[in-house]
């Protein structure tokens, strides 16, 4: 019974209008983003080499000159970017705010704002604006010193102040500025991060995990609209009462409804992931490095995975639960601020639904937030369960009584 | 015109009223997502394309709900009354309220001090929230879907943050980055999907296509 209604439920995805929407926006989108031409450009640092890249810094130091730094940019421009419910919020001070916010930076620095404004134009015309390479560099280096005998107590004070000018979820706040802050490498560092990519992640790993960045936005979305579109397909049809009458349980008919959904969704993911993966076993091989084969099915199936999966059970348990398309509301916000939410394009695993990591490599501070990675993605493995215990829960309840648990009488 | 007003209203009642609730709440909460505080010319722009914006998917979507039913659409199409009679004081409705909450966002922005040229955002922004709009009609217009129509509103709105360049004139999110000359393809894209919203839909009915 379970295994017909389950391959019953994946001929009707396959022919649905929202699976095909779904297949080519992926495809599209996940080919448009990742590039085989950074599979060419992978190979070893060498020493004299002018530019490695850089790396999240844990100096205190740095950290302080780094964020004092943006500092100096955000009160020139008086344009303040915050996530304080997760979404983007530009805050635009006023003149009596600007002034405490260079009273505060005069402080922690010990020199006007007019004097740090020259420094900032002075190491700025030192680069050339038209390249986007040199402005990544000209950013990355610039800093601003801290006063002789200047704490890092004083200085989270200080950054504490600003965020009560600007309010929540501004990059001055602790856990922002203490993981967003970014040196340049040394051919040490370079090397040191090559060999980490060829020995632990053996190439494809760091790929997925690229892949895995760019997936899981368009994943944090689309899934709403196929599971949507699912729980309401018998009421449009008037199918409900025939469904509730037959003699398959609750449990046998959501739960094989949610997993033809859920494979049929994650067949296009890991298609395209093995696709893509290809160029780089390649060229690892060309290397002499032995690549990882299965990074396709490991990474994406405990990255995006889970991400799928709780996506696509809380649009079966809303839509459910009220047969009407506010999923598609919720959820869509939801995506959206945990898109734009991000302030830290790589890490930052905490509770967000969408775990960025873009960039290829970066692989001992990946292994050094897996942890972090981990609870993160069980957690929402264990939410979707929940949520589809639920589903089955009020699906039974809907039977019973014959009909929806809200309304007496309205269209999907 | 008292009939159409009454059509109008039933449809408000049994069917659009949870969309207008979602749109009030969207912007009772615009506070904790947006600023109004001396917003320059750019800012400002940002809050119409990529905040207000989202209100065009929400009330131009759902107008065709209650005839996805083909036997609500059976008996509409029975009566002596034109099935675009009875969808054009629903856009009308769309429009008005679009216009409404531009104009509430607008006089936000104003009083908070801001500096930007507002007749021309609030062209630009109408004229855009329609055409976006106007997408999540269309789809759901022909494929008799309203998630669909969602659906393809709302991607086209992801493709426009980083592949505007491939839309042309009706790319979105120009007025953000200084140009302000596109209100008039968004305008007439607008009016073409939603008269060939109408048009198509009622031939693919009729065929039994739908």
């Amino acid at each position: 019974m379970f295994g017909a209604l389950f391959f019953k439920e994946c001929k009707q995805v396959l022919r649905s209008l929202v699976y095909l929407i779904y297949v080519v926006v992926f495809v599209l989108f996940i080919t448009g983003q990742m590039s085989s031409d950074s599979a060419v450009r992978l190979q070893a640092p060498v020493p004299g080499q002018s530019y490695y890249g850089t790396t999240v810094t844990k100096d205190e130091t740095l950290i302080m000159e780094g964020t004092l730094a943006n500092l100096v940019g955000d009160v020139y421009h008086n344009s303040w970017a915050t996530y304080p419910l997760g979404f983007y919020k530009g805050v635009t001070l006023t003149d009596r705010e600007t002034e405490q916010a260079e009273a505060i930076l005069e402080r922690c620095t010990g020199k006007p704002f007019a004097v740090l404004l020259e420094e900032m134009t002075g190491h700025f015309g030192e680069y050339d604006p038209g390249s986007a390479e040199e402005m990544e560099a000209a950013q990355t280096s610039y800093r601003v010193s801290v006063r002789e005998g200047f704490t890092y107590a004083e200085f989270e004070a200080a950054m504490e102040e600003i965020c009560d000018l600007v309010g929540r979820g501004s990059a001055y706040e602790k856990s922002k500025y203490e993981y967003s802050i970014r040196v340049p490498m040394t051919y040490e560092l370079a090397k040191e991060e090559f060999d980490a990519l060829c020995e632990k992640d053996r190439v494809t790993r760091a790929y997925m995990r690229l892949f895995c960045d760019y997936a899981g936005i368009v994943l944090a979305i689309l899934p709403i609209f196929i599971g949507v579109s699912r729980a309401l397909r018998d009421r449009r049809a008037k199918a409900q009462q025939v469904m509730f009458s037959k003699p398959a349980s609750g449990a046998q008919i959501i739960v094989s409804r949610y997993l033809a959904n859920l494979v049929m969704l994650c067949i296009p993911v890991f298609v395209t992931a093995f696709l893509l993966q290809q160029p780089f076993c390649y060229r690892a091989q060309t290397l002499g490095i032995r690549a990882d084969g299965m990074a396709f099915l490991t990474v994406p199936g405990v990255w995006l995975l889970p991400e799928i999966m709780v996506v696509l059970a809380l649009s079966f348990l809303i839509t459910e639960l009220t047969d009407t398309i506010l999923a598609v509301f919720l959820q869509v916000a939801w995506a959206i601020g945990s898109v734009f939410g991000a302030e830290v394009l790589v890490g930052d695993f905490r509770m967000r639904l969408i775990a960025r990591w873009n960039t290829l490599g970066q692989t001992n501070l990946f292994y050094s937030l897996e942890k972090a990675f981990l609870q993160n993605r069980g957690y929402y493995f264990l939410l979707a369960v929940v949520c589809v215990i639920l589903t089955v829960i009020i699906y039974e309840r809907k039977r019973r009584k014959g009909g929806s648990l809200i309304w007496k009488n309205t269209a999907g | 015109m008292e009939k159409y007003g009454r059509l109008t209203a039933g449809f408000v009642k049994r069917q659009y009223f949870p969309h207008l609730l979602i749109v009030l709440l969207f912007v009772a909460f615009s506070g904790g997502f947006v600023s109004f505080r001396g917003l320059e010319d750019a800012q400002a722009a940002k809050v119409m394309e990529m905040y207000v914006a989202f209100t065009g998917i929400l009330l131009f979507t759902p107008l065709f709900m209650p005839e996805q039913d083909r036997e609500i659409w059976d008996l509409e199409r029975s009566k002596g009354t034109a099935m675009w009679q009875l969808y054009l004081p629903r856009i009308l409705l769309a429009v008005l309220v679009c216009i409404l909450v531009i104009s509430l966002f607008m006089s936000l922005m104003v009083r908070g001090g801001g500096s930007f040229d507002a007749g021309s955002l609030f062209l630009g922004a109408c004229c855009e929230i329609l055409f976006l709009g106007s997408i999540g009609f269309f789809a759901s217009a022909v494929t008799n879907q309203v998630v669909v129509g969602y659906m393809i509103a709302v991607v086209y709105y992801a493709i426009n943050i980083g592949g505007g360049k491939y839309l042309g004139k009706f790319a979105l999110f120009q007025m953000m980055k200084g140009e302000y000359g596109s209100w008039g393809c968004w305008l007439l894209g607008a009016v073409a999907l939603l008269v060939s919203g109408v048009v198509v839909r009622e031939r693919m009915r009729r065929r039994g296509w739908l």
